[in-house]
């Protein structure tokens, strides 16, 4: 099993539990993001991915504290959250944000109402530096040309794969230290979703670090040269590429792959 | 007759778009429906009078001044009394109409339940396209509209108009943008009541005060808001001028019209959602929040 040393460590989860009023989705659950990393947390259906990003991106602890009151409210949360060193597992999520860790969430969820280029500058909503701005926009337009030919388009009229792109375009506006991502792939066609990840093995390229929650599991092991196997709201497997590609139990129970 | 029904439209869709605006834009980013909404557009009326009778403040003054002051009383509720229920929309609606009640009262206490009046902004008349016209409407209609326009130039091309578009559309992911929503609805209630306030401040030396003034201009309000469709604020201004207009047609073409106005107003919406359920410009708020 390969774990990066903790110093260099941007994202620490020890011991994480969730329980949705008598439904545990996260069981003790502890994982790592190594800086300049790219993480791969696969999992089947129902696993508990999004609950874990969700947590970590401190949207589970805010919709306790909103719903409080109502049965949909009756979540439990135990365990530690670190970002680049500080407890961050009290925080709300525009301070999360701020810190620097941004999700880019399942289903994409763009403004649907708002334009292509507004939907760009919402992510950019912290960003006071108009150069770094532009640079931002940049580099984003450059990975993604079809949202700047797109910008005075209504997001909710894209296709799934410009959504897709808009709502990492956008998370990227944030200038994030650590991307959180998941599920890209849903709905997808295989190429447009060989061109996704892609673009995501290019932003770690570009000194990003990124934990990439997917079901798509062969094209996760592809790109992340460490990934998790979350599987009945636990990890259940861990390590390097080839070491869960070697793991004929692994194989066979969680990644649903052919024996190589 | 005819520049009668041009005025009294304009300046009641005016005021009703000022009012319907703040109420479409606290239902999208706050997801709360605040029944006390036209309430502060009465409070802004009586903080007038108190300011111009008891304490003889010229009327701008006055006017700026309650503005300021039904925002604070706005804002203190939102944080206090509403935000905290927020998820409950049943005792929404129940806080929201409480407090109207509340309001409602303690203007009957302080000033009984006769009819007053506030002074004029500017006397004399002025002449449009050929036909002598009240000064104090011209000023009135002219400063609704610049409200109107100031607040859809917010909306449309600031940073804060963006984050309370963003807002509206979807409160998780505004969050992790770096959005702080909680500041952001607050922000948006005191602009919603800050339009409620300044519609009773231009209208006051129009119109008299009496403290059940709020209940039938909130009627109009979610009659407008649900024609224009829910969360569209082209659609709460175009409704606004539809029931606005309606309205004056029956008063001044009808006899007794001025007491079938509400009836016939209410009537419009209802034929307009027979034929189109969602309203004019119905936006779906069905997404995930």
């Amino acid at each position: 099993m390969v774990t990066p040393p903790e110093a260099s460590n941007l994202l620490e989860v020890r011991g994480l539990t969730v329980c949705y009023d008598t439904a545990m989705l996260l069981n003790n659950v502890s994982l790592s993001v190594g800086r300049g990393e790219l993480v791969g947390l696969v999992g089947p259906n129902g696993a508990g991915k999004t609950t874990l990003l969700r947590t970590v991106a401190g949207l589970v602890r805010w919709e306790k504290q909103s719903k409080q009151g109502t049965r949909a409210g009756n979540i439990t949360i135990a365990g530690e959250v670190r970002f680049d060193g500080e407890r961050i597992d009290s925080l709300p999520p525009h301070v999360i944000a701020r810190r620097g860790l941004v999700l880019c969430p399942e289903r994409r969820r763009p403004f649907t109402e708002l334009t292509v280029a507004d939907n760009l500058m919402a992510g950019a909503y912290l960003q006071k530096d108009r150069r770094a701005l532009r640079e931002t926009l940049d580099m984003v337009h450059q990975m993604f040309p079809v949202l700047k030919q797109r910008a005075r388009q209504i997001s909710g009229t894209l296709s799934g794969g410009e959504q897709q792109m808009l709502a990492i375009g956008r998370a990227l506006m944030t200038r994030p230290r650590l991307l959180c991502v998941d599920e890209p792939s849903t709905g997808l066609s295989p190429l447009v979703k060989k061109e996704l990840f892609a673009k995501i093995s290019e932003i770690n390229r570009r000194g990003i670090t990124v934990l990439l929650v997917e079901q798509d599991t062969a094209l996760t092991l592809s790109v992340c040269a460490r990934s998790y196997v979350l599987s009945h709201s636990r990890i259940v497997a861990s390590g390097a590429r080839q070491d869960l590609l070697a793991d004929q139990t692994v194989h066979r129970s969680y990644l649903g792959l052919q024996s190589p | 007759m005819l520049t009668d029904i041009l005025i009294t439209t304009l300046i009641n869709a005016s005021v009703y778009a000022m009012l319907a605006t703040g109420f479409s834009l606290i239902f999208g980013v706050a997801r709360i429906i605040n029944l006390a909404h036209t309430a502060f557009y009465m409070l802004a009326g009586y903080f007038i009078f108190s300011f111009t009778t008891v304490l003889g403040l010229g009327l701008l003054p006055a006017m700026l001044l309650s503005i300021a002051l039904v925002v604070v009383i706005a804002v203190l509720s939102y944080r206090i009394l509403i935000d905290p229920m927020r998820e409950h929309e049943a005792a929404v609606l129940i806080i929201t109409v409480a407090l109207a009640m509340v309001f409602q009262e303690l203007m009957l206490v302080f000033y009984g339940g006769h009819f007053r009046s506030v002074p004029q902004l500017v006397s004399g008349y002025v002449t449009v396209l050929g036909v002598r016209v009240s000064s104090q409407y011209v000023v009135t209609i002219g400063a609704l509209v610049a409200i109107l326009a100031a607040v859809w130039l917010v909306l449309m091309k600031t940073r804060l108009g963006l984050a309370i578009r963003a807002t509206a559309q979807d409160r998780e992911i505004a969050n992790v943008m770096g959005m702080d929503v909680s500041l952001i609805s607050t922000v948006t209630m005191a602009i919603a009541s800050a339009q409620a306030a300044a519609a009773g401040a231009l209208v006051a030396p129009l119109f008299i005060l009496e403290p059940r003034m709020w209940l039938y201009p909130l009627t109009i309000v979610l009659a407008i808001v649900v024609l224009g469709g829910i969360g569209s604020l082209k659609g709460s201004i175009i409704a606004s001028a539809i029931i606005a207009l309606s309205e004056t047609l029956v008063t001044f073409l009808l006899p007794s019209g001025a007491f079938l106005k509400g009836a016939f107003s209410l009537g419009v919406m209802i034929v307009v959602l027979l034929i189109r359920p969602e309203g004019l410009f119905g936006v779906s708020f069905e997404g995930e929040r």
